[in-house]
């Protein structure tokens, strides 16, 4: 094996993250003999992502692998890019909750940290092993942050919720892989392309079934109907901060992990899976947003809402081209930064009133104009409309469907989007038309951390919407490494 | 400064508005300083700029805004662009220049308002958007800018939207020139479909290599012309114009005489070479300018509203300028614009000074004031001379030109019906000043407590009265050529096929003046003194006194066929939507769905067990589909 390149220094964002939640960890454990002050922790970590999200773009146009099993390409990069800033804006909109409302923070800051490590690894592998093993470093970060909530029982249940059904997904996965790896011959994504390229009558079955438990395990993963059940239990019991963590990274190191796998080894048989995908995408845009219409707490509202912009991005998986995939990466970096941004209105939003039912948000125009202005472009982006990086980023995203041959999914999911106005709308409506709570009318502001964090996405969200030129081109270049045409 | 970066002088003023809009209330005065020192600064880049430009020179900036591209292949490719000739020199001379002189003019007469500041960073708006239209070098760029002069008009005539006139005025105004927009609207659309770009040299070169078929061309060019029809007044569409001074007099100034108002003429000037190709279209465009011309200067006669005479006069001058355009001479066209911009600018801000000092726009109420405003009353009566077109006065120049260009290149009607006009224009003019400035006062309160402006307000007048006697010897080519154009206007406004410099031509010339003269000594016979004489004309010819009091009827009519064909129309519809759409099918399915919400959300039974049990059927559904489907 000494072909394999194991150099190490294409390693080194994740070294440096690791190397943060090592820190973190160690800190945590001599705070106080060390005398640390509260804000040392974020601080911390706040650098470590900043570092490690700089060391990223020295890849940039690479075109490299560790031991041929983490692809450093262009691809890699973006997502990268993408997951540490995604965990910056975490951390820096959700210290304050984590102050008041979590013992252990250094533990909190840590499995972000990890976490993110196996993100980024979900979209860089190129071969299954590392693939599921990235995944799990993912999940079970995960399912110790959904708990982390000590105090709060519902927190307690979402993570046992999370992590019983997360195993079944698992097993369902490693079944289905070690059916495909069992007819392929390989784990390497090349060499199943390679040999799925070559016919696979003689081995249907297993192939199919192969087929069924991988994409049932990933729909679990990226909460696709009917696989979503834990989602918006998970989301509601979670701390805010890592609802907004779930709702990002998580949802887009699938996609980036789906992606690589249906538009490299499993394209070859794409005739087996694309019906499945369809029906998963289209039962996935309508179901999301339909129950989303019956919510009243904000986190499951978002929840559902998450699960219907899943959908969307399912049906360009469905419907995979160069131009598809390209759709998706900017569909995906649009959806983040106005999923962040609502997010972290609603977390400075929960650090003043400690609520989070729609209803508390009666008049919150009137109360604080500003917080109203970022989740009514939050919500109106969501929503898909004008001028927002929502209505770009789906036309796209549409757009690359129908004019790949499946209008008819297209206008499902037009469909969709138009039903998803109604409870974003309900939203804005309770905060310009209602009027506030007895005894709430006075005027508040956020903390400097809050106005930040909102006010650079917001930002975003009007960049993307107004000239989203560049992320075009950025996108261009992740998904031209996918070599589809 | 370099022609490359025009794109400074929109951005200037549009950074101002944000900061006056957002924390004028912070800022000393509300920020006026602000807009007025941005704009400063805006015009003094803008003459570096024309001094940089030497009339050959054609300066292209770009900068990709939007691409979509289908993988490797480019789809499509937006651009932010802007493009600088000889055209958006001239307007850019006259936007800068007017804008800044209405800023400051505004300092005196819109003090002590309840929304000063918020007055400010509109009017900067408004900067940022006509600039932006100027130097815009594709259709979609400008078709932005054009919404955003049209906003910024409506915020500024219902500035007092308290006031229900004003109110109204501003929405006839926003519909009326909408009607136009959306042909507009159409023709890019028609553009772009035809020649795959929004490019206008792009365009323009696709036309003249004939690309497009003629009569899609000849449609499309009608589209586009609609715009220019709505934005410019022009008949039909003029009826907002007069409207339109319900808002602050400097706004009628900059916005409803200089700038926005000719935007429609500029758009033409700047898609003539596609018009060209369709001679069609071009004609339609000279007989909509004769007739508004000589339409619009009657309904000037008979008006009493000094703001709206000169309305109406706007809306002729844009008429002439439209019949040169017709006829293919856009340095005429563009030399007029020029021209008008400054006396017509100055004669806005005199009546506003007017007003400013009696509180009263009707000029059966006025009457005498030449003793209480000297300055105010000279430079009225410059403009207004000006406005008449005699010799050497700025509107002298540019009307010969338009005269001379009417005479060669179209029927003997249009330079009868122009001469006429011109005739009509020197008549109200003349009217205008002696019933203000001259006679008796007519109302003893009103003039009792009549006073000459502040400084702050005479001092633009006196400089737009300077440009209005000075501005027409830009055509001489001794001028030009002091100023570092070769050759006078006609080098600098349009080189090429079209241009040609400038010459007197004497027939036309005596012509004209003897015209104007005529008009001028109308004028004194009729309103002279008690103006008897107009009342015997009144009373001699009712029924033609009301067909113009009530402009042609046209507004009845617009108002008859709103009430009858369209409201009658819109009832029907509002029954189906309210019935069929909204209550059946909106409601209906808006419930169903709910409903089934409601039934999917029993599903969500928080029991770990029921999840799993989902899952596996799940993965049954899914396997049948892929058994199914292969």
């Amino acid at each position: 094996m000494s072909d394999l390149n194991f150099d190490y220094a294409l390693l080194i964002p994740e070294f440096i993250l690791v190397g943060t939640a090592i820190l973190i960890i160690m800190a945590d454990l001599f705070r106080k003999e060390l005398g640390l002050g509260r804000l040392v922790l974020p601080a911390i970590a706040a650098l470590g992502t900043i570092a490690a999200g700089a060391a990223s773009l020295a890849y940039i146009d690479d075109v490299d692998d560790f031991a041929n099993v983490i692809a450093i390409d262009n691809y890699t990069t973006f997502f990268r890019v993408l997951f540490t800033v995604v965990l910056l804006v975490v951390v820096v909109s959700g210290y304050e909750y984590v102050e008041r409302n979590i013992r252990h923070t250094g533990e909190f800051y840590a499995l972000l940290l990890l976490s993110t490590v196996g993100a980024i690894y979900m979209a860089g592998a190129r071969e299954l092993l590392t693939a599921y093993i990235s995944i799990e470093l993912l999940s079970f970060s995960l399912y110790v942050a959904v708990s982390l909530a000590k105090t709060n029982p519902r927190s307690a249940e979402a993570g046992l919720k999370y992590v019983l059904l997360g195993g079944v997904a698992s097993a369902m996965l490693l079944y289905g892989m070690s059916l495909i790896y069992g007819t392929a011959g390989s784990t390497q994504y090349s060499e199943i392309a390679a040999a799925f390229s070559g016919g696979t009558s003689e081995y249907g079955f297993a192939l199919l079934l192969g087929l069924v438990l991988l994409i049932a395990g990933l729909g679990f993963k990226a909460s696709a109907v009917p696989f979503h059940m834990w989602t918006p239990d998970a989301y509601e019991g979670a701390p805010l901060p890592i609802t907004a963590y779930l709702s990002a990274t998580s949802k887009a190191a699938t996609f980036a992990l789906l992606l690589r796998i249906f538009a490299g080894p499993l394209l070859p048989v794409i005739d087996q899976w694309q019906w499945m995908m369809a029906t998963i995408a289209v039962m996935t845009m309508v179901g999301g947003n339909l129950i989303a219409l019956q919510q009243t707490n904000i986190k499951r509202l978002l929840a559902y809402s998450s699960i219907g912009q899943v959908g969307y991005m399912l049906m360009a998986i469905t419907t995979i081209s160069d131009a598809s995939a390209s759709a998706l990466l900017v569909h995906v970096a649009g959806y983040l930064i106005t999923n962040l941004a609502v997010f972290s209105a609603v977390i400075a939003f929960h650090n003043r009133t400690g609520k989070e039912e729609l209803d508390d948000f009666a008049g919150l125009a009137e109360t604080n104009p500003y917080l109203a202005m970022v989740l009514t472009a939050g919500m109106f982006s969501l929503a898909g409309m004008p001028l927002l990086a929502g209505f770009v980023t789906k036309f796209i995203l549409f757009q690359a469907a129908a004019s790949g041959g499946y209008l008819w999914l297209a206008t499902v999911a037009v469909i969709a989007s138009t039903i998803s106005l109604y409870y974003y709308l309900q939203v804005i409506r309770r905060m310009y038309l209602l009027e506030p709570a007895r005894g709430e009318s006075g005027r508040w502001r956020l903390s400097p951390a809050g106005y930040i964090a909102t006010g650079t996405l917001t930002a975003g969200v009007f960049l993307v919407g107004i000239y989203a030129g560049p992320l075009f081109t950025v996108a261009d270049r992740a998904a031209r490494v996918l070599a589809l045409s | 400064m370099d022609m490359e970066h025009v794109w400074l002088l929109p951005a200037i003023p549009v950074v101002i508005f944000a900061v006056i809009g957002l924390f004028g209330r912070l800022l000393p005065r509300g920020g006026d300083w602000l807009a007025i020192l941005g704009m400063g600064a805006v015009t003094v880049l803008a003459a570096l700029a024309i001094v940089d430009f030497q009339g050959d020179n054609i300066a292209v900036w770009s900068e990709e805004w939007m691409k979509i591209s289908d993988g490797s292949r480019v789809v499509e490719l937006i651009e932010i662009s802007t493009y600088v000739d000889s055209i958006t020199v001239v307007m850019l001379t006259a936007v800068t220049i007017v804008t800044l002189m209405v800023m400051v003019y505004s300092v005196g007469y819109m003090a002590g308002d309840s929304r000063y500041g918020w007055y400010f960073a509109l009017l900067s708006f408004f900067a940022a958007a006509m600039l932006t239209l100027v130097v815009s070098g594709n259709l979609l760029m400008l078709y932005l800018a054009w919404e955003g002069v049209g906003l910024a008009s409506y915020l500024l005539i219902g500035f007092w939207w308290e006031k229900q006139s004003a109110a109204e005025a501003a929405k006839k105004a926003f519909i009326t020139t909408r009607i136009g927009d959306v042909g507009l609207l159409i023709g890019i659309i028609l553009l772009w479909r035809g020649s795959g770009s929004f490019d206008i040299q792009e365009i323009i070169h696709h036309a003249e290599s004939g690309g497009f078929d003629q009569t899609y061309l000849t449609i499309t060019m009608l589209f586009l012309f609609a715009g220019a029809v709505g934005k410019s007044a022009q008949f039909p569409l003029h009826v907002w114009l007069p409207d339109a001074m319900e808002g602050p007099t400097p706004v009628s100034a900059l916005i409803h005489a200089a700038t926005m108002v000719v935007a429609g003429v500029y758009l033409v000037a700047r898609m003539l070479p596609v018009f060209d190709t369709v001679l069609i279209a071009r004609d339609v465009v000279l007989y909509t300018g004769l007739i508004t011309a000589v339409m619009a200067a009657s309904m000037a006669l008979v008006t009493s509203d000094i703001k709206r005479v000169l309305a109406y006069s706007t809306v002729s001058q844009l008429g002439f300028m439209f019949v040169a355009l017709g006829v293919g001479a856009v340095t005429a066209a563009m030399f007029h614009l020029l021209t008008h911009a400054f006396f017509k600018s100055l004669l806005f801000l005199g009546s506003g000074s007017v007003i400013h000092a009696t509180e009263e726009q009707e000029v059966e109420q006025l009457g005498g004031l030449r003793r209480k405003m000297p300055a105010t009353t000279i430079t009225f009566t410059i403009g207004a001379i000006a406005l008449a077109g005699i010799v050497p006065l700025a509107g002298f120049w540019s009307k010969d030109e338009i005269l001379v260009a009417a005479q060669e290149g179209a029927p003997a009607i249009a330079y009868i019906t122009l001469a006429a006009t011109a005739v009509l224009t020197a008549v109200y003019s003349t009217r205008l000043v002696l019933l203000t400035f001259w006679g008796e006062p007519k109302n003893r309160s009103v003039h009792e407590h009549a006073h000459e402006s502040p400084p702050v307000m005479v001092i633009p007048l006196l400089i737009l009265t300077a440009l209005a006697v000075v501005s027409g010897f830009v055509a001489l080519d001794g001028v030009g050529e002091a100023l570092g154009f070769a050759g006078g206007i006609g080098e600098v406004v349009y080189e090429g096929a079209h241009g040609h410099a400038y010459a007197l031509n004497e027939t036309v010339a005596i012509g004209a003046t003897i015209a104007s003269l005529f008009g001028i000594g109308l004028g004194f016979i009729y309103w002279w003194g008690c103006a008897a004489r107009a009342e015997a004309a009144r009373n001699w010819a009712p029924e033609l006194h009301a067909l113009l009091v009530n402009r042609y009827y046209i507004d009845h009519l617009y108002q008859a066929t709103i009430d009858r064909v369209i409201l009658g129309l819109s009832g029907v519809v509002g029954w189906f939507d309210r019935r069929v759409i909204n209550e059946t099918g909106v409601d209906g399915s808006a419930q169903g769905l709910g409903y089934f919400g409601l039934r999917l959300k029993f599903l969500q039974t928080g029991r770990i067990p029921n999840y799993a049990l989902a899952m596996a059927v799940g993965v049954i559904a899914i396997a049948l589909v892929a058994f199914g489907t292969n």
